[in-house]
């Protein structure tokens, strides 16, 4: 009872926060599906309040709610639901994201060394038309990209390193965003009207430093994500146009420290902050600042 | 288990899909009667299955071409918007913004208008076309 009330009273607490998630469109996340739970617990459940703040004076508040269930000692299956909030000089708008299902396989762990994959869909739940008193809204504010995505990725733990190398594909494009710059009074956001995004390909390293008493983790983090192509939309005039400058390469450091409450319960401060980024992010992946708060746990 | 009913709950208790209040918009810029001159007129006819009606007309105003809709009444869909287009279907067309029928549109300077003799009243999520009106020069 004592951890429940804790859980409820850090949820509320982070739940007026008005906090967002990782600067990316959900590949970064991912990473996480690779951490190997206890051998002792089967399940996991996990609340997660996010802060960020992006270009154009948004602010986004991503709440995420994850469950993973171990079937065996090598494989298991994780989901997640993402509601986001974006307030910025459009006001305010909030909605249900994304789901995700993702599976893991861990190989058998030889010479210290243990392989993983990862096989992962994520779901859209809106078209990333969401819209004010009928006014579009630039994809900044949208609580989802609108695309079909399918997750790859493979994980080599060494020691205290854990290499990550993962590809994020849209597959299906059910973006039917609506935003022109021609018609907006804002110009901080491009035009990203029926809006196409290419694959992202992410590489990350963790570092992970235990106290002796393992009370406490910390995984400092270097993530590398290289959007593949240059996105398009449609122009006022029905042609499709590339958005030049929209590849490219993003280089996040993203700090985590860890505090097991105890062998069930734990909490986890995240923070965040590009170093470098692609010349123009029409997909309103633009955080420049994240902080995130996680609650964990077992069972 | 009733712990994660109970968490859930509160989650979705406090996660509701949420619209503010808009804070910045563009100022609208209406036909100014006595500068603007009449150009072109039409009258919408519904496709299958739409009911209503209405009227557009675009006027001249110095070297800004303003479409404004009148008498309009027809019903509402998702995501409409108003082309200004080639053809009576919605392939080679300028995008003219969301349906507000109290909106006036500013067609953009490089259109040549005599190349867009359609107005159409498109449902771009959906791509469904709600209505047609043919111009008619004045």
């Amino acid at each position: 009872m004592k951890t429940l009330k804790f859980g409820i009273v850090l949820f509320f607490a982070t739940s007026f926060l008005h906090a967002q998630g990782c600067s990316d469109a959900g590949i970064c996340s991912i990473g996480k599906a690779f951490q190997e739970e206890t051998k002792t617990f089967k399940n996991s459940f996990e609340i997660n309040s996010i802060l960020g703040q992006g270009d154009g004076n948004v602010s986004i508040f991503t709440q995420t709610l994850s469950y993973t269930r171990k079937f065996t000692d090598k494989f298991s299956l994780g989901s997640r639901v993402t509601y986001n909030l974006a307030n910025g000089d459009f006001g305010t708008r909030g909605q249900f994201g994304d789901a995700y299902l993702i599976g893991n396989y861990q190989f058998k762990e030889t010479n210290n060394k243990q392989w993983s994959v990862l096989l992962g869909w994520k779901f859209p739940f809106t078209t990333a038309n969401a819209k004010i008193n009928n006014i579009s809204l630039p994809m900044d504010y949208q609580a989802s990209l609108g695309t079909f995505d399918l997750f790859l990725g493979t994980n080599l733990n060494y020691k205290a390193w854990d290499f990550n190398l993962a590809i994020q594909i849209p597959v299906f494009n059910n973006n039917k965003n609506s935003y022109f710059d021609e018609l907006s009074v804002s110009d901080d956001f491009p035009t990203t009207n029926l809006f196409e995004r290419k694959s992202d390909a992410l590489f990350r390293t963790i570092y992970t430093l235990k106290t002796a008493n393992n009370k406490f983790l910390f995984k400092p983090n270097v993530l590398f994500i290289y959007h593949l192509g240059e996105d398009t939309f449609e122009n006022q005039f029905s042609n499709r146009e590339t958005i030049k400058g929209s590849d490219g390469l993003t280089i996040n450091g993203n700090l985590i420290g860890i505090y097991n409450i105890n062998s069930k319960n734990s909490i986890e401060l995240s923070v965040a902050t590009p170093f470098v980024v692609r010349d123009i992010r029409p997909d309103g992946l633009t955080r420049s600042f994240v902080l995130g708060l996680n609650y964990r746990v077992l069972f | 288990m009733k712990k994660l009913i109970f968490i859930l709950s509160i989650l979705v208790l406090f996660s509701c899909e949420e619209e503010g209040i808009l804070t910045k918009n563009v100022e609208q810029v209406p036909v100014d009667e006595e500068l603007a001159v009449l150009k072109y007129s039409g009258t919408f006819e519904t496709t299958s299955g739409i009911s209503g009606e209405g009227k557009t007309k675009i006027f001249l105003e110095g070297n800004q071409y303003k479409l404004i809709l009148e008498d309009y009444s027809i019903e509402n869909g998702p995501d409409l918007k108003v082309y200004l287009s080639k053809s009576n279907s919605p392939d080679d067309f300028v995008n003219l913004g969301n349906l507000n029928p109290s909106a006036t549109y500013l067609i953009p300077s490089s259109v040549n208008m005599t190349e867009y003799p359609f107005v159409l009243i498109h449902c771009q999520q959906y791509n469904h076309l709600f209505a047609i009106a043919q111009l008619v020069q004045n």
